[in-house]
Formats: C-alpha cells, structure tokens, sequence
C-alpha cells in the first residue's frame, strides 16, 4: 500500500485509530486458527460514517479489508490472507438501546457478549446463543459467523436473534435491514444473509436483537453409559420425549479418558458421558424435566447418574464438561478443533466415525459437544514443529468432512467456514446452490475487497 | 544450535502452547483501557512465536507491547493453555535488555538502583522519627513506596505497632531489588546484601513487610535464601495482625482491593477479609475479587513508563468501588494505594487506605472520643 493512501486512511479515523506499526501488524496476523499472514494496516473506526469513507476509498483502491472483532474464530475467518487493512470493529463498543418493551436490545458490533450478558440481566433478560468464547468475543463477530453454544438446542444461534442490522457495503453506502419488530414477512431477509456470511458482504454496524427472560432455575445432572450406542439412542430418546434439554452434552471415551489420566478428574472407565441441564422459571419445573430425562436415560441402560442438588455440586458437574479443552490442551503443543454438525440421530455414528479415522494416525484426540443440536467438537492434539503430524491431522480432519457430509451433515455448526473449511464447500453444497452464493459476493463486493479468500466465494 | 535468546530455550513450549484463544483479552488491563490488541497477553505471544521463528528480531519497536505489563498475572488465571505469561514476560524482558532494547524510564530505574538505595533516586534517610537498626524481636521492612511516597500509610502502621505493643525496629533499609527481575534486569546483589546484613544485624526472628512485593522477593527470591536459612519468620503485615483484636469497629462500607502481588501471586485471599471483617461489619466485595481481581495499574514497570494507561487502569478498579458504594477502600500494597489515590477524582471522596493504617485511625479516633 502506498504511504499517501495509508496516510489517506490515517486521516479518515485520525492517528490514534491507525496503525502500521509492527506490533499491530502481527497481532491482526492471527486469530485463534492455524492460519496466519500479515497485514499492511490496522484502522480502529469508532463511527458508521467513519467505515462508510475506509471501504469507499479501499474499493477505489482495490485495497484488501478483513473485518475483525475479537479474533476468538476457529476458522480464519478474520485472517486478513490477501494483506491490506485490517479494520478492527472493537472500538464500537456501544450498547445503544436495552427495549424491554420492545424485547430488543440495538448495539454496535464492537460489544462483548458478556458486556450484554450484564447489562440484559439487571433486567432479568439474557441473549441465548452463549458462545464459548463469550468473556471476550463480540458480538460483530456472533452475527459475522453466526456464533452458536452450549445452549442452541433449546434456543437456536445468533440467527434466531437478528431482527436487523445497519451495514456499510464495500462501496461505501450504509444499508439499513430488517426491523424492530418480532416478526416481518417483507422481502427477502437480508438481514439473515448477512448473518453468517463472515465479513464477505459488508460491514455490520449496528445490529437490532431479539433478547430473552432469563429461565431462572436450572438443575444439572451428569450420567455415564457403558456402551456408546446406548448414549446415542438416550440422546434421540429424550427428542421422543417431548422435553428439550437447555444442555445436552455428551463426551466420548478418549474425552473421559483424556480427563481422568492428565486432568486428575476422577472419572469411572465408561464409554460416554452426558451432562444435561434443564432451565425453567421454579424448581418444580425444571425437575419434572430432568426426571423424565432420567427416565429415559434409565430405559437405555445408563450406568449412573447425580443430580447436583446444589450450585456448588452444579458447577463441579460444569467443571467437567469446561475442563476439557485445558486439559486435551497439555497433551501436545498444538491442536485443532473443529465443529461439524450431523442430524441429532446421527450423533453416534459421527462420535464412532471420527475415532476410526483419527485412530489410524495415532494422535491424541477428544469427541464432545451439544449433542442435542448434533454439534460435535472433535479436537485433535499434535505438534506443529513436526510435518508428518501436520499432514496427519489434515488428512484426518479432512476425512472426518468427507464422513460429515456422507451422513447428512454440515461442515460447521458454529464456527464458520472462514479459511479451513473453504476447500470443502464444495463436498456439503448443491453446485447450484455454491454458484448462487458466488453470484450474491459478486453483486455485494464486485471488486472482491471484503474478506477475499473466505467461503470459497472466488471459485 | 542454543538460541541467543534465554526465553526461547525456556518457554518455546509454552509460546507454542498458547493456542490463541484471546481468552486472556477479557482481564488485560492492558488492553482493556487501550482496545489494542497487540497490547494484550495473546498479542505478546504472538510477537514472541515470531521472535522465537526467527520472522522478526527482537528490538526498539517491541518495546510499546513487552514493557507495557503490569504483571498482574490476571491471564494466567484465564488460560485453557496453561501458559505463564508473567514468567514469560520477566524472561522476555531480559532478553530485550540483552539486546540493548529497554524503556528508558525503566533503564533509568536500574540505573537509578545502581547508584542511590531506592527506586525514586531518594537521597535522604528516612527514620519516621524513630532510632534505627536497635535489637528488637521484629523488623519492620517499609519498601520504597512506603518510605517515600505513602509516609502517612508507614506512619499509621507503625503507631499501630506501637499500640500493640510490638518490640520493633526500622532498619537502614534499601530497596529489596526484585522489581528489577520485573523490568529485564537482575537481582542487585549490593542492595540484597544490604538488607540481609541489616536484618541480621537486629536479631530479630520475625520481618514484617509492609510491601506484599518485598514480601515475595524475601520469600521466593534465591537471593534472600539466608534469610530462611537463619530460620526467620517473614509475614506480610496483613497475616501479623490476624493474632490481635482490635476492639474497633467502623461504621463505613469497606471493601478490599486485592494486590496481584499478595493475591493472585501469592494465593493469600482470606487472610485480609479475616482482618477486614473483624473492623468492618459492612464489608461489601467488588465485583472483580480475589483470583479475579483487577489490577491497580501500577506494577511491571507501567506506573512509570506508560503513566496515562497506568491511571486509566486504576480508575476501572475505583469504578467498581463506587459501583458497590465503598466509602473505604482497603488494600495491602502501598503501590496500589499510591496509584489509585493517584486516580481518584475529585468527585469520589471514599478513603483509600491500608489496613494497618486504616485500624491505627479507628484506634485512634476510639481513644480520642475515649479521653
């Protein structure tokens, strides 16, 4: 990029929103992906009108732009791969507008998740989808890869939020979508397109989302099964059941095993475990769920359970299920985790799949995730600095696509395509359907400066 | 080949371990009063991931991110990695140094060690009125913040080792030197001598710190071994209180504010609340407390190199002392106090104080209404 345009953008947000130096250089290389290259730029916007002149002159340009928030992604997504400006929404820190009325909250995208989360409850209200990542992810960065959690079973994605948005297409001009109502069946909803599609189409400025009371009971229990299938089947049961768990969470025997041998967790020698939690507004209600959970679980021959009768005994059960990604973390350098999604009956099949084709490489690996939405985070451990490794988790991870899509699945439940899964688009979508996609990039971004390289939208 | 730098050869693992998470960036101070980044725990692997694969050289333009740390060690206690930021940091730091690439405030404060006894460059003695270097069952060491910045803070204390009837003494002391470990330097090995002698000198069997840093340096740094070796008892003066009662009690609303150095580097959480409740029947917890407490800004180093940020990281901490209507704020370090007395704006008239010296007023207060 040459000085006189870098200068150009300098004076859009002014010096202490721009940056070249190399400390920032380097931190926008990355997020929390294996994918890394260096930008020449990095912009802190704090107005629309401010991202409205940045992308107007990029696209003049032909200046990269990788919209980013807090870089938590899993895929790359926030990479900026082709170099150019990153723009770093995190200065937009605002919550604009709490409606309870309204059953809405409006904010701008450089707001965390948990910020919201605080400000909601003083009202007795919460925003649903809970990420992981949600002590530092924003929630520019939920709409861009529409973020999902532990809870999207019984309350969906950040999707199901979005009412509207305020967007800055790469030309520069600011489009308003959707509405502040709960329902609206006029037009195309744009807004649900820009949910998910990774900073390709535009940049999200204000985004209008539906909020919900806050359940304020929850019970949690943890049961164990001696065979795998048997948890699998108890997970399609309990959907028979007519009961939807907040949380359905089941873990395979390398995750019980990983856990019990390097986390010092005293866990039984079992083939699968299923944390469950059930969230309602009194006592009553969320134990009535949780018994015919159990009864269902007893029907399929559950080798043990504990109902934690206290919020001490709830959070040790939570400890388990939260301990996983530190304690798989200590077993090599490095490792990959990914997100794929199968229909819910399918979930054992995925689980026992998956342990096949990373067995055969020899590395350390763990299967959990929601199993009540068919969301399954199998992560593998191995060490960067050796290439035989590298090449094994990628052939691994690459077959446990091809086994995802063969069974009905989707790449990514929660994640994002971002950079890692952009080869694989082509395996879970309708050629049509991909073209179709490539078509909206076109007439969004013609000259390709919002997030190139991302969701496979060149090919 | 060994690599030139020390940090790679002891934490290439732990650079590698660091699985970018940005976890770390939701308790920054850093980061939370910049928005920047580079700034934050992960921004700093970052940089030394490509230290450490040889893409960029270590030199002047890492200063800004590897000397802007408090140490407070908040991410470490987020980190699904295990990784020891703080450990890495110090490590870091030297290396920088070893290359000629250091703060220059923070040059200076070596500079400054080598040649007076304290980090301001102090050249008067101070005694707080009292002789010196006696015999004594205990020595009171003050610290450097305590000796030159916060006098009224060691005053109070020592009026209220006084009232307990403590048999005491006040060495010539100098500075304990571990904040150089902090800053990319080593252990100043005059300074360490100095003290030992000092202390030994008195034959006292007890110190008592009124510094949680010092504290730390008497107690985990290798330099002070003799000290453990002649068998003394070296107490934070927060855990020498806990055996009296003070037979005081205010009416105010306290809160406590954790020092990283007692708190998160230490693991000493209960033993202040102990104290603190015993005084304060309406004691009321920050929303950030014990291992999640924010920090006061002014450690690693950043008080005096990035003062504006310092400040800002300080005033987060008030911020949340208003929020739960604290009209007394209680800490352990006289740094902490120093920096958010610092802070503190016109419009916030809560009390911050130490413990100690917060129980010497309410003594004192008690006898005059008494007489």
């Amino acid at each position: 990029m040459q000085e006189n345009l870098k200068l150009a953008f300098e004076e859009v947000v002014g010096p202490s929103n721009f940056t070249d130096q190399l400390i920032d250089l380097i931190s926008y290389s990355y997020d929390a992906s294996d994918h890394d290259h260096r930008p020449e730029a990095g912009l802190w916007p704090t107005t629309t009108e401010q991202v409205s002149k940045i992308l107007s002159l990029a696209n003049e340009h032909r200046i990269p732009v990788t919209p980013r928030g807090a870089g938590t992604g899993l895929a790359g997504a926030a990479v900026p791969n082709q170099g150019g400006l990153v723009l770093d929404l995190c200065r937009m820190n605002k919550i604009l507008e709490i409606r309870i009325a309204d059953r809405l909250a409006i904010v701008q995208p450089g707001v965390v998740y948990a910020d919201l989360e605080r400000a909601l409850s003083r009202y007795g209200f919460f925003f649903p989808p809970d990420p992981a990542s949600s002590s530092v992810c924003t929630l520019g960065g939920n709409v861009a890869t529409n973020a999902g959690g532990m809870r999207g079973a019984k309350y969906g994605v950040t999707r199901d939020y979005v009412l509207g948005l305020e967007v800055v297409l790469p030309d520069g001009r600011i489009m308003r979508t959707g509405s502040h109502c709960m329902k609206s069946s006029s037009g195309y909803d744009l807004t649900k397109l820009f949910v998910g599609s990774e900073g390709t189409l535009g940049v999200v400025t204000e985004i209008i989302l539906k909020i919900n009371p806050k359940p304020m009971a929850t019970k949690t229990a943890l049961a164990s099964f001696n065979v795998l299938q048997d948890a699998g089947q108890a997970v399609i049961d309990v959907m028979h059941s007519g009961i939807i768990p907040s949380v359905l969470e089941i873990l395979d025997p390398n995750t019980i095993r990983v856990l019990r041998d390097h986390g010092n967790i005293p866990l039984p020698e079992v083939m699968a475990m299923i944390l469950v939690e059930t969230d309602g507004h009194t006592e009553a209600e969320t134990s009535y769920q949780m018994e015919r959970v159990m009864e269902v679980f007893k029907k399929n021959r559950v080798r043990d359970f504990k109902i934690a009768t206290s919020v001490a005994e709830a959070e040790d059960l939570w400890r388990i299920r939260k301990s996983i990604g530190s304690v798989a973390a200590t077993l090599r350098p490095s490792n990959v985790s990914e997100d794929v999604t199968v229909p819910i009956s399918r979930v054992p099949d995925l689980m026992t799949g998956i342990s096949t084709i990373v067995q055969k490489y020899r590395l350390p690996f763990v299967v959990f995730g929601h199993a009540g939405d068919g969301n399954l985070h199998p992560r593998i451990m191995y060490d960067p600095a050796d290439p035989d490794q590298v090449k094994h988790v990628h052939q691994a991870v690459s077959e446990i696509f091809r086994l995802t899509c063969d069974l009905g699945g989707t790449l990514t439940g929660e994640h994002g395509v971002g950079l890692s899964k952009a080869p694989y688009m082509t395996w879970e979508h309708d050629p049509l359907a991909l073209e179709m996609m490539r078509g909206i990039k076109r007439l969004f971004d013609p000259n390709h400066i919002l997030n190139r390289g991302k969701m496979a939208l060149e090919g | 080949m060994a690599s030139p730098h020390d940090l790679e050869n002891a934490f290439s693992k732990q650079i590698q371990q660091c699985s970018r998470c940005g976890f770390c960036q939701a308790v920054c101070p850093v980061y939370g009063v910049t928005l920047r980044p580079s700034y934050n725990a992960r921004g700093k692997m970052l940089i030394l991931k490509e230290v450490m694969e040889k893409r960029i050289p270590l030199n002047d333009e890492l200063i800004e991110t590897l000397f802007q740390c408090t140490t407070c060690g908040h991410c470490e206690t987020t980190c699904p990695s295990g990784v020891t930021v703080p450990d890495m940091i110090r490590k870091v730091r030297k290396d920088m140094v070893g290359v000629g690439s250091c703060h220059p405030v923070l040059k200076g404060m070596n500079e400054v060690l080598e040649k007076q006894k304290n980090i301001y460059g102090e050249t008067n003695s101070e005694d707080f009125g009292r002789d010196k270097n006696r015999k004594a069952d205990v020595v009171y060491f003050v610290g450097c913040v305590g000796t030159y910045r916060e006098k009224e803070a060691t005053l109070s204390a020592l009026k209220l080792l006084d009232r307990l009837q403590v048999n005491f003494t006040l060495i010539d002391e100098v500075c304990c030197s571990g904040v150089l470990e902090d800053i990319g330097y080593e252990m100043n090995k005059a300074l360490v001598q100095k003290n030992t002698d000092a202390i030994l000198a008195t034959g006292a069997s007890t110190v008592i710190t009124g510094c949680p840093y010092c504290f730390r340096t008497f107690t985990h740094h290798p330099s002070y071994a003799t000290l453990k070796e002649r068998s003394l008892l070296i107490l934070p003066m927060i855990s020498f209180l806990r055996q009296f009662r003070f037979g005081v009690v205010t009416p105010k609303r306290v809160t406590y504010h954790d020092p990283c150095d007692l708190g998160r580097h230490l693991g000493i959480y209960e033993e202040p609340r102990e104290v603190i409740r015993q005084i304060a029947p309406d004691f009321v917890e920050m929303r950030h407390n014990r291992a999640d407490a924010l920090c006061c800004g002014a450690g690693g180093g950043v008080r005096g190199a990035y003062p504006k940020n310092s400040i800002a990281i300080a005033r987060r901490r008030l911020q949340e002392a208003e929020e739960v209507g604290a009209e007394i704020i209680l800490t352990e370090c006289n740094s902490c106090v120093h920096n958010l007395m610092n802070a503190k704006r016109s419009r916030q008239n809560f009390r911050i104080r130490t413990t100690a010296q917060f129980i010497n007023e309410l003594m004192e207060e008690a006898a005059s209404v008494g007489r």
